[in-house]
């Protein structure tokens, strides 16, 4: 992680085809293209795990069916806590298999569709009430040592006091990056969780579509929809803003703005 | 055993807009799922497949863009698909879904055991599942949270009622619908979505199950939707609670066991 950000690599947030897409097959296709695309560039790609709840297909089992190539360096699954344990079991050995170092692990986006992984699928009954990131963190350490190298997610809009608390569980738990949630300006929480932790590294996401008010949500406040936004301008403001972390770009347009990427990070 | 799931799919918004003249979901352009509580019948009906062996056959009515959720029950288990679509199944009420429902059963032919989801998410109705089992003429148990013991001979199920439980025994054939505490549907897996692409699905018309063209269909359908609205829009008061954690904890575990929510 720490060489993709000498070398100014991106990371690039990639999400399988939908469980309920019609076209499966040119989905596919896109995907396939992109990631190829991507790894052309040298970035890495961060395959999301059914994103905002909704039923999509494991990024592992895209690459394996798909018969795509994995560079170890450039290929971050994402891993949240909502599946059985079989499926668990299924994705790690799938990501063994194939050569994929990176998982970023996060409690995740339930839906009713979606089980949820339970303490004693962990070995954590009594312990906890419900699984949250660190605990799968955790266990993944404990059940494939020194396999994976794992992140965590790091929420500036949450009250610090108690980000910072989760932070510091999820890095005793043995998570060695973090990505943060979109940021678009200086964060003073982010620079606080980089000066309490200067050997971290730690990747700020972008969010490269224009329509900022979709970001609501996230950051906890109202964005009038008429809100211009200029995504590659506030990217290289990132740059500037945070020049020892890496880039983690959400919602990248390929036929808009990839082409443009290139002399952003100087 | 012989099995037939009945799917439906359904719009995956809850945003649907009704059509102002007929009052009817306007499907069209809107994006599609798989009923989420026929995924437990797919999944019950997938279990008893493997302790009595024979076939699990999806059986859905609907437009031919249905045929992908039947692919889905493939995925999920289902060994084969049947779509029942025509412009003259089109309007048709539960009661009419139920009589062409009813009517492809009967041309699949020695089927044991029919289940269906407890209710489409569309249209809440929970009808279906009983009219099948009405023009059957068939036992039927709904609301059932668990299979208690299924022999070659019959099945002994638990189903929920308004007070608790009952617990029914029933020969084949029979019908069922399901609740989602009865079991937990597998993910769908990509390797199964793609080789669930390449199944035929057979579409049968009304003349393909000897179906009473009065008996299908807008008209002949006995519901009529006279006025469709939203629910009124729920008063709520956002109440504030100020203070030190422990007492605001207090204050609201207070708050919930007056009006009787804890």
């Amino acid at each position: 992680m720490k060489e993709q950000i000498r070398k100014k690599r991106y990371q690039v947030e990639l999400g399988p085809p939908k469980h309920d897409t019609e076209k499966l097959e040119a989905d596919l296709e896109l995907f396939a293209q992109k990631y190829r695309r991507c790894l052309d560039s040298g970035y890495t790609v961060g395959i999301t795990d059914n994103a905002m709840g909704l039923l999509a297909f494991q990024g592992a089992e895209t690459i394996e069916e798909l018969g795509l190539p994995v560079k170890p360096d450039q290929v971050m699954i994402h891993l949240n806590t909502f599946h059985t344990k079989e499926n668990l079991r299924e994705i790690l050995e799938s990501c063994v298999k194939l050569g994929i170092r990176y998982l970023l692990i996060i409690s995740g986006d339930g839906s009713d569709r979606l089980p949820k992984l339970q303490p004693s699928d962990l070995g954590v009954e009594g312990q906890v009430e419900a699984v949250t990131a660190v605990e799968l963190i955790r266990y993944v350490h404990q059940q494939y040592p020194g396999v994976f190298e794992i992140g965590a997610a790091f929420n500036p809009y949450e009250p610090a006091d108690h980000e910072f608390e989760k932070l510091e569980r999820k890095l005793a738990a043995g998570a060695t990056y973090v990505i943060t949630q979109p940021i678009i300006e200086k964060n003073a929480v982010v620079d606080e969780m980089i000066r309490r932790y200067p050997g971290l590294t730690v990747f700020v996401e972008a969010w490269m579509s224009k329509r900022i008010s979709l970001l609501s949500e996230a950051v906890g406040y109202e964005i009038p929809e008429s809100t211009v936004f200029d995504p590659l301008k506030t990217l290289g403001e990132l740059h500037r803003l945070y020049p020892t972390c890496g880039v983690y770009l959400s919602l990248l347009g390929f036929k808009t703005q990839y082409h443009l990427l290139d002399g952003i990070w100087q | 055993m012989k099995i037939v799931v009945c799917i439906k799919q359904v719009p995956a918004s809850n945003d649907a807009r009704i059509d102002p003249e007929t009052k009817r979901i306007v499907r069209e352009g809107m994006k599609a799922i798989l009923n989420p509580f026929d995924t437990y019948a797919i999944e019950e009906g997938v279990q008893l497949r493997g302790q009595f062996g024979g076939e699990v056959i999806a059986l859905s009515m609907g437009p031919e863009k249905a045929a992908h959720s039947l692919r889905e029950a493939i995925s999920l288990g289902a060994d084969r698909a049947i779509l029942l679509s025509d412009r003259a199944f089109g309007g048709s009420d539960t009661w009419a879904t139920s009589y062409a429902l009813a009517k492809a059963i009967e041309k699949i032919g020695d089927v044991d055991l029919v289940i269906c989801g407890k209710q489409a998410v569309d249209g809440d109705t929970a009808q279906v599942g009983p009219g099948i089992a009405a023009h059957l003429d068939w036992p039927q148990a709904t609301y059932v949270l668990k299979v208690e013991e299924a022999s070659r001979e019959g099945i002994r199920v638990r189903r929920m009622n308004e007070n608790g439980y009952d617990v029914c025994q029933m020969g084949y054939p029979a019908v069922l619908t399901v609740l989602k505490d009865i079991n937990r549907p597998p993910v769908l897996t990509l390797k199964g979505a793609l080789a669930a692409l390449k199944v035929d699905i057979p579409v049968w018309k009304p003349q393909d199950i000897d179906a009473d063209p009065a008996k299908i269909g807008l008209d002949p359908s006995p519901t009529r939707v006279v006025k469709t609205s939203p629910p009124p829009p729920r008063n709520t008061v956002t109440k504030v609670i100020q203070g030190a954690p422990a007492d605001c904890a207090r204050e609201l575990v207070k708050d919930l066991r007056t009006r009787g929510i804890l």
